[in-house]
């Protein structure tokens, strides 16, 4: 049996969700796993919440900049209503006991839920979704998004609308996924249902522009799907789905 | 002001990310890239500016390590301390200074635990040396996770561009492979090589100085 490449070792010491085929190796190989666990001892060293900095600010109080004045000798001053202001939270946030020192986590990570079964029972998937808004020189991107893997699947990617200088909005996708027999991979649009489906066309691993159709309301069909299809001259979604997002529109 | 109330976090990742909005400030405000190079530059200016726009992120940090309290205030205090004394190790175009104020606030806040750690050690063995026979130097055993953590926050100051900014985001905002390309824009394949590959050089940085504290 093949081993795990490299990087997927490396992505499972990070707790990311491997495809089936690598989770199925890892449980029976003693090296993989070997591989994984002396990849982890630096995950594990600094795998603690407090080291996060997206956390709510707070406004320390007056008395620590007058000791960084004191152990600088700066002048300067801060305006203390600019430290106050841009940073209005209050100490709400702060929880933990002094005995709390360190807490080891690494949970916030969520696997991704849904499968091709919940296409059917109607799930969405929220996780994954970044937006972003750029200025490019062909055109205005609306917004982006990343596509995770669904479970047992190893594809993902990236997905970026774009609005082009003529008014047309195209959707650039990259789709890293392993190449196909016998089947192909299909973009999709799909409504928070789960059952409106817009079908974008055949993509493939690598990086591709799909056109969007106009006037079409990405508010209304927000999750951004990659099917494999089978080459059986059906049209609709084969609900094999193997990578999403959901836009921020 | 109300531009002063953009509070943008997603800055403090250190990949010059896709970022959307240029800071909004009002006319005259140096912008954070400016802050940056007043700071580097020893310009005192640099340092207030600093703590007005990030004191508040650093030290929700420490509070949520410490609780609020003296604890917190000292690594609040530290970190900017230490990071304007040493601010000749700080390069702009290295990355944003928040991001690097931050590694900062990481490296004061295990500092701290590591300190208390040997406190609780010293009040144990203290303890124990009352009630039996004299036990071996309190110094001995340096826990190998408080040792690892040192020695992990040291190497990614030493990790260039983008592949800091990469494993900062998977370690410390948890993002996925997926989420990590999404938020730099750099190919997926290049956020995963860059992800095994720095995770190997940690693991020989632990191997190796590990080791070396343990043997």
């Amino acid at each position: 049996m093949q081993h795990c490449t490299p990087e997927q070792l490396a992505l499972a010491a990070l707790r990311e969700p491997l495809p089936a085929e690598d989770t199925a190796h890892l449980a029976a190989c003693d090296r993989c796993r070997a591989e994984v666990r002396s990849l982890q001892r630096s995950v594990d060293a600094v795998a603690v919440p407090q080291f996060a900095a997206t956390g709510a600010p707070v406004a320390p109080p007056p008395r620590v900049w007058e000791s960084i004045a004191a152990a600088t000798g700066v002048a300067a001053t801060p305006r203390p209503a600019a430290v106050e202001v841009a940073h209005p939270v209050a100490e709400e946030s702060a929880p933990p006991s002094r005995d709390a020192d360190v807490l080891p986590f690494r949970s916030r990570r969520r696997p991704v839920l849904l499968v091709a079964a919940a296409l059917v029972a109607g799930v969405v998937v929220g996780a994954g979704a970044v937006a972003v808004l750029q200025s490019r020189d062909d055109g205005q991107e609306i917004t982006a998004v990343a596509l995770d893997p669904l479970p047992d699947n190893d594809a993902s990617g990236r997905a970026e609308v774009v609005a082009r200088d003529d008014g047309s909005r195209v959707v650039e996708v990259e789709l890293d996924a392993p190449a196909l027999d016998d089947e192909y991979y299909e973009l999709w649009l799909i409504d928070r249902d789960v059952v409106g489906m817009v079908p974008l066309g055949v993509v493939r691993p690598g990086t591709q522009t799909v056109e969007l159709p106009a006037d079409l309301d990405l508010g209304e069909f927000p999750l951004v799907d990659v099917s494999v299809e089978p080459l059986d001259g059906d049209p609709t979604h084969s609900g094999v789905s193997v990578a999403r997002g959901e836009l921020d529109t | 002001m109300s531009e002063l109330l953009t509070i943008r976090p997603r800055n403090l990742g250190s990949v010059a990310a896709v970022d959307p909005q240029p800071a909004q400030r009002g006319a005259g405000e140096p912008d954070d890239q400016e802050v940056g190079r007043l700071f580097a530059a020893g310009e005192e200016e640099g340092l207030a500016l600093a703590y007005e726009r990030w004191a508040g992120q650093v030290h929700g940090m420490a509070v949520r390590a410490f609780g609020p309290g003296p604890d917190a205030e000292d690594v609040t205090q530290q970190t900017f301390v230490s990071a304007w004394t040493g601010r000749g190790g700080y390069r702009p175009e290295k990355g944003p200074l928040p991001a690097w104020l931050v590694g900062v606030a990481r490296h004061k806040i295990a500092d701290t635990w590591a300190r208390r750690d040997r406190q609780r050690r010293e009040t144990e063995a203290a303890v124990s040396d009352m009630q039996a026979a004299p036990s071996g130097p309190v110094t001995a055993g340096v826990d190998t996770e408080i040792a690892d953590r040192f020695l992990v926050l040291d190497e990614l100051d030493l990790l260039g561009q983008p592949q800091r900014g990469i494993i900062e985001l998977a370690f410390f905002e948890d993002l996925t492979h997926a989420q990590i390309a999404a938020r730099t824009g750099l190919p997926l394949g290049t956020v995963k090589s860059h992800i095994r590959r720095t995770l190997e050089r940690l693991r020989t940085r632990l191997e190796v100085d590990g080791a070396a504290l343990h043997a």
